[in-house]
């Protein structure tokens, strides 16, 4: 399935390059995310909790960065699996100047595979659009100083800071460290619905992607 | 014997079940079952621009949504066209969720599915769904005219012309001494059952089969149709019909989306999962019928004989032709009724409209046919100032004339052949049973009291029980209970009495000791389905095969173990006797466990049939060559075509000519379904075909405006007659068997509704003196009709100006 979308952002494209490949930025903004940790050259892991309505739930992804072109595109590559299904997805992210700010678009290519694919595609192009949404209000948000960084506590990453290669895995802590407990429902649905929410979480912010080598 | 209980009026052994609650109906079963809800298109014709489901992502319980894009393989496609036809040419059939273009309301879009029904419906109105509209096409008329089309490459918006004659109607036309020339109408109206459709689904993963119940007339071929689309093993299906609260024809079509749909879901989901019809989802996205404009032109000589007929009708088949051109045959064809017409010609111009789709609904055309006849014949009388039933009577076709064959094809493809009948009978018996010669006197007596009397009579022909076949098991257990299964789906026609009546007969066992079972694929597998009043003639024949077959294995057995002669033994309240030997005898349930040579004995019963019980001849195997253990038999009734009912209805209205009520105060039938097994089951039938019919000429209708909606989508607004308006109905029978089944049976589930709207028109059109040319009517109707100068006066009210019959 495809999932494509788009975001303005108030910041030029540089700063927004800056902005989300910044992973202590990152790790607070993507919605739900737990923690993100970095497993090598353009690898990372992540778990995030994620819901909408009854799909709420947790997953555990991976993602892969390639095809870097600052400050203008990159191409990453997520996977992932949970209990209640798996993920693969290639997403495309541009990024182009617009005015005083950035216009950002994505195209997503996602192959959903277990029970958590038969819940129809709009609903997960909708939940995903949704965390997209909020991934990018939480940038912007950060980009026009609304919030004020709140400094995440593991994270020796000082900005600037070039991550090394093959370095110790470091992680780095989300604000939904703990994890919202299943409300009411039947956990069959809940279950069927935390894959999607996840994975449509990983399809989201993996626009915003690009960690470390090239700071 | 006792146990004779072919034609007796039993009473129907399944209405204590439904009466008090303990039917088991679509919406009884799966009550942990997730919801499926829809959203339909508001727009009669309209382009799909884009469907938001953001707003609904919030709604706690949503579990799944389902758009066309979720749709692969054979389910991306559209359905089925069922019954194609050579002069089907520019079919069209809607796709399970519309791809793209809808083109009608109620055509559904969105799939939700919930944790029950009033969250997938919340759902279904927190989704968004963007539209560009498209010029509508409503009504006959307008696709006649053609200025919009409904699907963008038919301009014309013909699907089909069917085209029957048998010889030149022109030149005979040219050739008679009068013609009359006339256009007509009839509007459309609907099956309604009071249990609409519905869909439950469940799949087992590990086992990978599916499990469907459905509301349907047809659950063999719902299960193939399935199976088709969902690309699943046909032994991978079941589809059971359970208890149905009413068919009429509209739960023949399938599959229907959601039959398809709810399946889909509980496959990916892994969920059970259940839609039941809502109200007014059945009157904007199942079927309707009736709706035709009719060209009628008519030669006749001076005695009011008919020459030639030439019929050209403009038949609104709505969006889709999923059912393809049967109602337009069933008009072409049945139009012609009881009469011996010279040469015909009928041409039937199937046209598509933004409306609900057309599919047989109880007379399934034919309703529509006898109203064109028998206008054409009062008119014919009216012309002539002849009595309107001697016209008919001099136009009859005579005892002497069967098989009468038309020279055409019938609906099933097969020639139109009349197999028997007695019509100058039935006619006789009407006049009688309605006094029709002393109507005049009653006419008086209503204009002494300030009201206006009509009559009106209208007999018919119904092609009834088209193949290609029906199939029956019958099998006896050892503890004497007899189970009867046939495919063929029952909709609450009296099934379980009927067959059981049949099978108790030619077994010869108690009815308490039988069992019915129908419309069940685990049972019984082949099967075709319940329409074209085929139910008792063909399931019944099916079944009365399939118990001689029983009769017979179990006289052969019985003969063994009582040394007897097969021919000698009879079967009488579950016992085989020898003839004329009292107390020579052996209980057929003892022969059903002597059928099955047993090793191991699990209760008393059968420890007869084991190996050291009896001795048995050393040389031949215990179950003999060609023969089968157990006491059962299967057999199929394939018909070489159609057997035809037939039939005529006598209506009396009263007018009140100061609200212009119309008071149906008499009616009366004689029907001829040849052999009749349950007479109180037929009347019942007739019944409620009168019911239908007087609801068809005078209440029902379905309002569409000229955008398309459908206005009187509810039962506030949608009039049917209660028990108020269904008059008291006299029933006189006759009995003409049919030579092509063993039985002699004819069907008898549409004959009642058949000339309810013709006889009407007649008895309102004999009541006023004003041409009735379109039907149903309702009062406000009629009082526009008597007020306007324009409107065409009979020549027999001219005739009867004066006598203050009609002011």
């Amino acid at each position: 399935m495809n999932l494509d979308g788009s975001a303005v952002l108030h910041a030029d494209p540089d700063r927004v390059w800056a902005i989300i490949t910044d992973p202590a930025v990152l790790a607070r903004t993507i919605p739900g995310c737990e923690s993100l940790e970095q497993t090598g050259d353009d690898e990372y892991k992540m778990n995030v909790t994620v819901g909408v309505g009854a799909i709420r739930g947790t997953y555990a992804g991976e993602v892969k960065l390639s095809d870097q072109v600052r400050p203008s595109s990159y191409v990453m590559h997520a996977s992932g699996a949970g209990g209640p299904g798996n993920v693969r997805a290639t997403v495309t992210i541009n990024l182009e100047a617009n005015g005083d700010g950035t216009s950002l678009t994505y195209s997503a290519d996602a192959v959903v595979g277990g029970p958590v694919a038969g819940v129809g595609q709009r609903m997960i192009s909708g939940v995903a659009k949704r965390m997209a949404g909020q991934f990018f209000q939480a940038i912007d948000d950060e980009l026009t100083g609304v919030v004020v960084p709140i400094e995440a506590a593991p994270s020796a990453v000082a900005a600037g800071e070039a991550a090394p290669a093959a370095a110790a895995p470091r992680v780095f802590a989300g604000k939904a460290v703990a994890a919202a407990p299943a409300v009411g429902g039947d956990v069959r649905t809940l279950l069927l619905g935390a894959g999607v929410g996840a994975l449509l979480t990983l399809v989201g912010v993996a626009v915003g992607w690009r960690l470390g080598r090239n700071r | 014997m006792t146990t004779k209980l072919f034609g007796e009026p039993v009473r129907r052994r399944e209405d204590a079940r439904l009466i008090i609650g303990k039917g088991r109906y679509l919406d009884d079963i799966g009550s942990g079952a997730l919801a499926a809800a829809f959203v339909r298109s508001p727009h009669a014709h309209a382009r799909i621009l884009d469907i938001d489901v953001e707003g609904a992502l919030d709604v706690e319980g949503l579990v799944a949504i389902y758009t066309y894009e979720d749709l692969h393989g054979p389910m991306a496609e559209p359905l089925p066209v069922l019954i194609p036809h050579p002069q089907l040419t520019a079919p069209r059939t809607g796709y399970p969720l519309a791809n793209g273009i809808v083109n009608h309301v109620g055509e559904p879009i969105v799939m939700v599915v919930a944790t029950d029904r009033y969250i997938a419906e919340d759902i279904c109105d927190r989704i968004a769904v963007t539209y560009e509209e498209l010029p509508v096409v409503v009504g006959v008329d307008a696709a006649r005219e053609a200025t919009h089309w409904v699907h963008e490459d038919i301009p014309d918006n013909v699907g089909a012309i069917h085209h029957q004659e048998t010889g030149d109607v022109e030149a005979a036309l040219a050739a008679s001494q009068h013609t009359l020339s006339f256009t007509q109408y009839i509007e459309r109206s609907a099956c309604i059952p009071m249990e609409g459709k519905g869909v439950h689904a469940r799949w087992d993963a590990d086992d990978a089969s599916l499990r469907v119940y459905t509301s349907t007339q047809a659950s063999t071929s719902v299960r193939a149709a399935i199976a088709a689309k969902l690309e699943l093993s046909l032994d991978k299906v079941e589809v059971i019909a359970p208890d149905v609260g009413g068919g009429f024809g509209v739960k023949i079509v399938h599959p229907w989306p959601e039959e398809l749909l709810v399946p889909l879901a509980a496959i990916a989901l892994r969920r059970e999962v259940k839609w039941t019809e809502d109200r007014r989802e059945h009157f904007i996205s199942s079927a309707h019928e009736r709706q035709q404009r009719q060209e009628i032109t008519v030669g006749y000589d001076d005695d009011g004989r008919l020459t030639a007929l030439d019929v050209h009708v403009w038949h609104d088949h709505g969006a889709y032709t999923p059912y393809g051109i049967i109602v337009p045959i069933n008009t072409a064809t049945q139009l012609l009724g009881p009469y011996d017409i010279p040469v015909y010609r009928a041409r039937i111009n199937s046209v598509y409209t933004n409306t609900v789709i057309v599919t047989p609904y109880r007379g399934a055309g034919r309703p529509q046919g006898c109203y064109a006849m028998e206008r054409t014949m009062d008119r014919i009388a009216d012309a002539l100032d002849l009595d309107r039933a001697v016209v008919r009577e001099r136009n009859l076709i005579q005892v002497d004339q069967f098989p009468y064959d038309w020279g055409l094809t019938f609906q099933d493809g097969r020639p139109l052949i009349y197999d028997s009948g007695d019509y100058p009978g039935l006619l006789a018996k009407l006049k009688t049973l309605t006094d029709w010669d002393g109507f005049e006197a009653r006419r008086a007596e209503a204009a002494s009291r300030g009201k206006l009397l009509g009559i009106g009579m209208a007999p018919y022909v119904e092609g009834t029980g088209p193949g290609p076949y029906e199939g029956g098991h019958v099998q006896v257990l050892g503890s004497g209970k007899v189970l009867v299964s046939t495919g063929l789906t029952s909709q609450g026609q009296g099934h379980e009495t009927v067959f059981a009546q049949i099978v108790a007969s030619e077994l010869g066992v108690p009815i308490e000791d039988v069992e019915v079972h129908t419309g069940d694929t685990r049972r019984f597998a082949y099967a075709v389905g319940t329409f074209a009043s085929r139910a008792a003639v063909m399931s019944g024949n099916a079944v009365a095969l399939a118990a001689q077959g029983v009769r017979e294995k179990a006289l052969r057995i019985a003969a063994d173990v009582l040394e007897a002669s097969p021919d000698d033994l009879e079967i009488d309240e579950g016992l085989i006797q020898v003839k004329g030997v009292p107390g020579t005898s052996i209980p057929l349930r003892t022969v059903a466990v002597l059928s099955n040579p047993l090793r191991y004995a699990f209760d008393e019963a059968a420890k007869q049939a084991t190996q050291f019980a009896k001795a048995g001849s050393d040389d031949k195997p215990p179950v003999a060559d060609g023969d089968a253990p157990g006491l059962e038999h299967t057999d199929y009734y394939s018909p070489i075509r159609s057997t035809f009912a037939s039939g005529a209805h006598a209506a009396e209205v009263e007018i009140d000519p100061a609200t212009w009520e119309i008071d149906v105060v008499k009616y009366s039938v004689v029907h001829d379904c040849g052999t009749v097994v349950n007479p109180m089951i037929v009347e019942g039938q007739v019944h409620g075909g009168v019911a239908q019919g007087v609801g068809g000429a005078l209440y029902e209708r379905m309002a569409y405006d000229s955008d398309g909606q459908l206005q009187n989508a509810s039962f506030m607004d949608f009039l049917m007659p209660y028990a108020s308006e269904v008059p008291d109905i006299l029933i006189d029978h006759q009995e003409t068997r049919s030579p092509l089944n063993p039985l002699g049976i004819k069907g008898a589930g549409e004959a009642g509704v058949i000339p309810g709207t013709a006889a009407i028109a007649s008895a309102i059109e004999d009541a006023v003196g004003r041409r009735i040319s379109s039907m149903p009517i309702s009062p406000t109707e009629l009082y526009d009709l008597v007020r306007n100068p324009e409107a065409e006066r009979t020549a027999t009210s001219r005739r009867r100006s004066g006598t203050g019959a009609m002011a």
